[in-house]
This record gives structure tokens, C-alpha cells and sequence, in this order.
């Protein structure tokens, strides 16, 4: 058989459509409890229940500067190294990511898990600062914050920045 | 070709991408969660299409890599199992031109790095699971069609 025959052959999709009706079935049967948290808005963010990460929490753009401009929260920035140095969040610490990854966990060590941490990456769809805040939660850290606005929110909002020279 | 319209090799075949596919998706049922994110952080659906794909997705590997072993719709299961396999090259490929460091999220907890190694992997699969859809298998179906004539 040709692939002309095989797409031409209504036997052909008559199986793959019973294959994939099948699926949509059983996986909407199978995950009705997960389908009801989702239409219920969980799992918006981030694919995590709050159970599975108690302390873990996402902050908005007023929470971020009213914690930054109280100083009541350690900032850590997931970016890579280069963005930060090109700007950031003022006095926030640099943890790239892609670094600790690489497997440079000697970065963790400058976070302790007693403070109150917020992290954010660059906006938008970035995932590192919920990676980092998960991967911080398996490390005994239990006060977490992600501004998922990120640098992008921040830096729309015209908040001071900080750059590799000190300078706002 | 002998080799390949050999009974024997054609149902180890069979066996072979049929059990692949069969563990990709239990590794993905057990946790849907964990895939969904691992489908959200390729960067290319939002949100509500990562959830329905991490819903849906792993029981089209399963039911496909069933049927594939079983010989029920052989030929539908290895079009589809051709068709995922193309559809991961691609996404992996394009994910690597766009610079995204992601898990492939293949298989669940026991995933590696969307890269280079991965594409020529699911070349491989795309090969066996090829020979599949070609061969005149159907000596091996549960449920067997009656011959046409064309």
C-alpha cells in the first residue's frame, strides 16, 4: 500500500477517528476532577495545585512594590546574568535560572530559607521564576512569591531600575 | 524487503513502538499536571491548550500503541504514531531555533532535553513506525478485514 492508497482508504480513518474520540473520553473521564479545578480558574498561572506547594504564591505589580518599597521581602532575579546586568529591579540578587540548572547550585546558597523571597523573570510567558520557586520550595523554602508581571510589568510601570554600575 | 514483509520482525515491530508509545503515555497519565507544564514551557500554546493536549494527548499515545500491538486498526494507529512522531521532530527542531531550553516532556518524570539527540531518536521511531504503516500487516490483526479488490 501507498501512502495515496492508505489516506484514501476510509478504513484508515474510521480507526483514527474511533482512536481519538476514545481518548477524548477516557481522558475527560479520567481527569474530571482536574477539569473542574481548571473551569474553576485554578491552574491559570501554573499547573500546580496550592496543596502541592503551600506557600507559594503569585503577587500583582502593587504587591511587588509595596513589599520592594518596604523592603520586606529578599528580590531574586531568574533572568540570565547578561539582562540583569543590563537592568533590574533595585537591589534585587541575580539567580539565573539557566545557571542553577546547568547545575551551579552554589547561587541557592546566597538565599536563606527563613526571608520572605519574591521572584520574577522577564513578563510575559518566561517560566524561570516559577521553575526557581519550585525548585526553592524542594529546598525547604516556604515563603515564596512569583510577580509573574516580571521585569516587563515593572519596567511599563516606569519603577526605578537598577543597573550593573549602581546607578538608577 | 524480505526482511521487512517478514511476519516475525514486522510483529516485533509492532511490540517495539507499540510498548514505546504504551510507556510514554502511563508516564504522562500519572501525572497530567507535570505535562501540562511541560507542554506550556515549549512556549508555543497558552494555558487552556497545554491542560486539554496534557489531557487528551497521552491516551492517544496509549490507545494508538494498543491497537498497534493488538492489530486492532494497525494501519490508523501507525498513521497517527507517524504522524505525533512528526509532529514532535518539528516542535523540537523549531524549539531549538528558537533558543527555548526545555525538558521534551516525553516521558514524564524520566524526560531529557528537547535537543539535537532527541530529534535523531524520534527519527528513528518515525523509521520503525514508517516501515509500520507501509507493510502489509494486517496477518497480525484481531480484527481482520476482508480482502478487496482494487
Amino acid at each position: 500500500m501507498n501512502l495515496k492508497q492508505i489516506l484514501r482508504d476510509g478504513e484508515t480513518w474510521k480507526g483514527i477517528i474511533i482512536i481519538l474520540a476514545l481518548s477524548l473520553v477516557i481522558g475527560t473521564v479520567s481527569n474530571l476532577g482536574l477539569i473542574k479545578k481548571f473551569l474553576q480558574g485554578e491552574f491559570r498561572r501554573a499547573f500546580f495545585t496550592s496543596a502541592d506547594y503551600p506557600g507559594l504564591v503569585f503577587i500583582t505589580l502593587p504587591e511587588m512594590e509595596e513589599l520592594w518599597h518596604n523592603q520586606k521581602a529578599v528580590i531574586v532575579d531568574s533572568r540570565p546574568a547578561s539582562e540583569f546586568r543590563r537592568g533590574h529591579v533595585p537591589n534585587a540578587i541575580s539567580v539565573p535560572m539557566e545557571e542553577v540548572k546547568s547545575g551551579n547550585y552554589g547561587l541557592l546558597e546566597r538565599l536563606s530559607p527563613g526571608q520572605p523571597l519574591i521572584i520574577y523573570c522577564e513578563g510575559g510567558d518566561c517560566l524561570t521564576s516559577l521553575n526557581l520557586a519550585r525548585l526553592l520550595y524542594g529546598r525547604g523554602f516556604r515563603d515564596l512569591r512569583v510577580f509573574s508581571g516580571g521585569w516587563a510589568e515593572w519596567l511599563a510601570a516606569g519603577l526605578p531600575v537598577e543597573k550593573e554600575d549602581g546607578g538608577y | 524487503m524480505a526482511v521487512i514483509n517478514n511476519r516475525n520482525f514486522l510483529l516485533l515491530l509492532r511490540l517495539i513502538v507499540g510498548g514505546v508509545f504504551i510507556w510514554a503515555a502511563v508516564t504522562k497519565i500519572a501525572d497530567p499536571l507535570a505535562f501540562a507544564q511541560d507542554v506550556r514551557n515549549y512556549r508555543l500554546v497558552g494555558q487552556t491548550l497545554s491542560f486539554l493536549t496534557a489531557i487528551v494527548l497521552p491516551w492517544v499515545e496509549l490507545i494508538a500503541g494498543i491497537c498497534l500491538i493488538i492489530g486492532v486498526f494497525p494501519r490508523s494507529s501507525a498513521l497517527l504514531i507517524s504522524g505525533l512522531l512528526v509532529f514532535f521532530i518539528v516542535l523540537v527542531a523549531v524549539t531549538m531555533l528558537r533558543g527555548i531550553d526545555v525538558d521534551c516532556g516525553c516521558f514524564g518524570t524520566f524526560s531529557r532535553k528537547a535537543d539535537l539527540w532527541l530529534i535523531l531518536e524520534d527519527s528513528v521511531w518515525l523509521a520503525l513506525s514508517l516501515v509500520l504503516l507501509f507493510s502489509p500487516a494486517n496477518d497480525f490483526c484481531l480484527l481482520k478485514r476482508s480482502p478487496k479488490t482494487s
